[in-house]
């Protein structure tokens, strides 16, 4: 018993300090830069400076790409791969959230650098055609996340819909009694950049809203209830790849049998 | 496959020798010159209809009660289209996509001509509105013609089927539903400008609850590609894809401009309400054989008239290969898009020597343009569908199959509305006839045209409600477009020629003029 409780004191301490550890990540807000590197299709780059520090990083790896014509939000952690395919040391993981400020829009030339072959990223779903392995019981209760952009609550190709689609597959073989969908939101203000940056509280309950709609299109006829929640925490949860503020900006599904 | 080919090939053989027996010369119903055939492409392409002589006219009206034949040929300006009846021939007396259903003596066949890819060209409106001095119901006041309001005898009151190939789209506003689900609009729309009076008065325009948009008919042909379903989301919208309320299926969002019907049984409806004006609901029978017939019909370009047969030398073009593949593959993953020319890259010599110099150099062209429409890349800008609100990013570097992306068919694996600005200042063509709308929106601006937004057609908005959505279209089969023009929803561009131009005027892509006219001629032969 006294080991089982040092084990849930000892997860606790590592899960909260790795959920507000913020140590090595870089945040800011800036205008994107356009490299255009032609390494076939998909293979532009995006590159940020972060005016406080004075650095240029290369931000291509965000699951959701820039918009050259506004501001975003950089979230992430220097690569560990030193090489610059664009120009600039790389974040990843990363995160780049569109912001409704506008930027000039500006694009340089290669400049002699390669950019990124194009790659399936690791979460992309297989075609329908393709039967998805059912998972192995015992079932039980069960959370799967779901991460968003900031402020939206648009379902991020190649990121979110691999989580509901492997979540699909989980709940089609478990069948839980019911699916209660929670929204959260970063409402907090935080300041970056020099910008006040907070999500709208209505943020959390178009995320459930969202979430549900979409769950009632997979899995027709499964019991689903929404909540939402701001002010919300950050998690240690894998898929939000160690940057506090992704985890932040969430939907759960929690199966319940 | 076996049965299928012998019921197509008895049906041709037979329609092809009754005018011999006419005394009429079967040379005239082959191709105009020997294109090395295989026999049972040689049979296949002996067919009716088409050709003159006492075969019927290539317009088929509606009632006439013909027998629609397993294997039907029409020629073009490119060479030859062929339209494919799975199951054989089809008696068409009685068949509600033949027969005239509502008041104005239409009926489906009116404006989904075999001969025109079961679409509709502007030369086969043309034609018809010099045939008939303007009386066949294909001009209908409803939607035939600019505006009911017009006085139906004049020419310049039918100048949009007549000039662009344009049908009224009527459009209730504001939006009330899509999906089954309520609908608030998040902009207003006002009317600048109603050369018309469709979209103004008391009884039309958006003060009236109604919208008139101009648009072509989309063909009703290879539709287990239109309704295949990929993959179980729709990223453009960010939802996993509706699901049919009749089957529970998933919807492929593919099968009108404005996705206005997830399914077939949906757009009849609509369709026979509307075109037809058929006062009565349609019957589930005639709902049961329209889904069947519209699941049957194949058609594609069959012959080039320079390059020879789409399916000899190492091409495996053609409809027989549409009707025999499995629809909805992604052509990134699978079988690249258009690879069906791949046999026609390197001809080898001895190949080659049995071809004159111009099939050899039409050959070589259409390869080089499939690879073209696949790998030349250029800076897709600005485009909602594309650059917003998917997460590929605003610019993004890719090619023509990164939206024509389904193999054999080159629409789109996923729910197809994308704003290519067809419709859509400042990017559209400045065009005095058709109406031109303000969209303000409410909530967000728009991605990328902003706050307010000036359109000759606000698209999917039109249904969806949203603003993000005003100017897309969605993407359509490539497929017998030989057959069918004018190009883009709102016959934007008048030949295959046009199209590429907009595509260079909208990206500055750089297109060589080998590689504009390499696409041509790939286009000209799908």
């Amino acid at each position: 018993m006294k080991r089982l409780a040092l084990l849930v004191a000892l997860c606790t301490a590592t899960t909260a300090q790795a959920a507000q550890d913020t140590a090595g990540l870089v945040r800011y807000v800036a205008c994107p830069v356009y490299r255009d590197t032609d390494a076939g299709r998909k293979s532009g780059c995006w590159l940020a400076d972060d005016r406080e520090t004075g650095k240029r990083w290369d931000v291509t790896e965000s699951p959701y790409k820039p918009d050259w014509n506004f501001a975003v939000l950089v979230e992430g952690r220097p690569s560990a791969n030193t090489a610059q395919p664009c120009g600039a040391p790389a974040l990843d993981p990363v995160r780049t959230s569109r912001l409704d400020i506008p930027c000039t829009r500006h694009m340089i030339p290669a400049e002699g650098f390669p950019g990124r072959r194009y790659t399936l990223p690791r979460r992309n779903i297989a075609p329908l055609s393709v039967a998805r392995p059912v998972p192995p019981g015992p079932y039980a209760e069960r959370v799967f996340p779901v991460y968003f952009e900031f402020d939206k609550d648009f379902l991020v190709y190649q990121y979110d819909d691999w989580l509901i689609d492997n979540a699909v597959t989980w709940i089609r073989a478990a069948k839980p009694k019911k699916l209660v969908v929670t929204g959260f939101a970063a409402t907090v203000p935080e300041k970056v950049s020099g910008l006040e940056l907070a999500e709208r509280p209505e943020a959390a309950q178009e995320r459930a809203e969202t979430i549900a709609e979409t769950m009632r299109r997979l899995v027709p006829g499964l019991k689903i209830e929404t909540k939402w929640e701001v002010a919300a925490k950050p998690t240690d949860e894998p898929d939000a790849d160690g940057l506090p503020w992704q985890s932040q900006r969430r939907a759960e599904m929690r199966a319940v049998f | 496959m076996v049965r299928r080919a012998h019921m197509a090939c008895d049906c041709a053989l037979k329609s092809a020798i009754e005018p011999m027996r006419k005394g009429k010369r079967l040379m005239h119903l082959l191709p105009q010159k020997s294109f090395a055939l295989p026999l049972a492409a040689l049979v296949l392409a002996l067919s009716v209809g088409a050709r003159g002589g006492d075969v019927p006219d290539r317009w088929w009206a509606p009632g006439e009660g013909r027998v629609l034949p397993a294997v039907l040929d029409y020629d073009n300006a490119n060479g030859t289209l062929r339209m494919l009846a799975v199951g054989g021939p089809l008696k068409t007396a009685g068949h509600p996509f033949f027969e005239p259903l509502g008041k104005d003596g239409r009926a489906c066949v009116t404006c989904h001509q075999p001969s025109d890819a079961m679409s509709l060209s502007v030369d086969s409106v043309r034609r018809q509105w010099d045939r008939t001095n303007g009386k066949d119901p294909l001009f209908a006041a409803y939607d035939g013609s600019n505006c009911p309001t017009l006085p139906q005898d004049k020419r310049e009151s039918h100048s949009l089927l007549l000039d662009r190939g344009l049908i009224r789209i009527e459009r209730p506003w504001p939006a009330k539903s899509f999906n089954g689900n309520p609908v608030k609009p998040d902009f207003t729309i006002e009317v600048v400008r109603d050369p018309n009076g469709c979209n103004s008065g008391p009884t039309y325009g958006p003060e009236a609850g109604k919208i008139s948009v101009y648009r072509r008919p989309r063909p009703v042909a290879n539709m287990k590609y239109l309704l295949a379903v990929g993959f179980p989301f729709d990223p453009k919208q960010g939802y996993a894809l509706p699901l049919d309320p009749e089957d529970g299926k998933p919807q492929s969002g593919n099968l009108m401009a404005d996705n206005r019907a997830g399914s077939l049984r949906i757009q009849m409806e609509d369709a026979a309400t509307t075109h037809l004006q058929m006062l009565k609901a349609l019957s589930p029978a005639e709902r049961k054989q329209l889904q069947d017939f519209e699941l049957r019909v194949y058609t594609a370009m069959q012959v080039s008239k320079t390059g020879g047969a789409v399916d000899s030398g190492g091409a495996v073009a053609g409809p027989a290969r549409l009707r025999d593949s499995e629809p909805g593959a992604l052509g990134s993953i699978g079988e690249p898009v258009w690879s069906e020319f791949k046999g026609w890259e390197k001809i080898p010599a001895d190949e080659a020597a049995k071809l004159t110099p111009e099939q050899l150099a039409m050959r070589q062209s259409i390869a080089r343009g499939a690879r073209v429409f696949r790998e030349k890349m250029f800076l897709i800008t600005d485009s909602a569908g594309i650059n917003s609100r998917v997460g590929f990013g605003n610019p993004v570097r890719n090619s023509c199959v990164f939206c024509h992306n389904m193999s054999q068919m080159g629409n789109d694996v996923a729910p197809g509305q994308v704003d290519l600005g067809t419709t859509t200042l400042p990017f559209a063509d400045p065009w005095d006839d058709l109406p031109l709308f303000r969209v303000t929106c409410t909530g967000r601006p728009h991605p990328h045209y902003g706050k307010v937004i000036y359109t000759y057609d606000p698209g999917f908005a039109l249904t969806s409600g949203k603003c993000a959505d005003v100017g897309k279209i969605t993407l359509q089969s490539l497929r017998g477009l030989s057959a069918r023009a004018p190009y883009f929803s709102n016959g934007l561009a008048k030949d295959l020629r046009g199209v590429v131009d907009y595509y260079e005027r909208r990206y500055s892509i750089g297109y060589t003029e080998q590689e504009k006219q390499d696409l041509i001629n790939l286009m000209g032969v799908l």
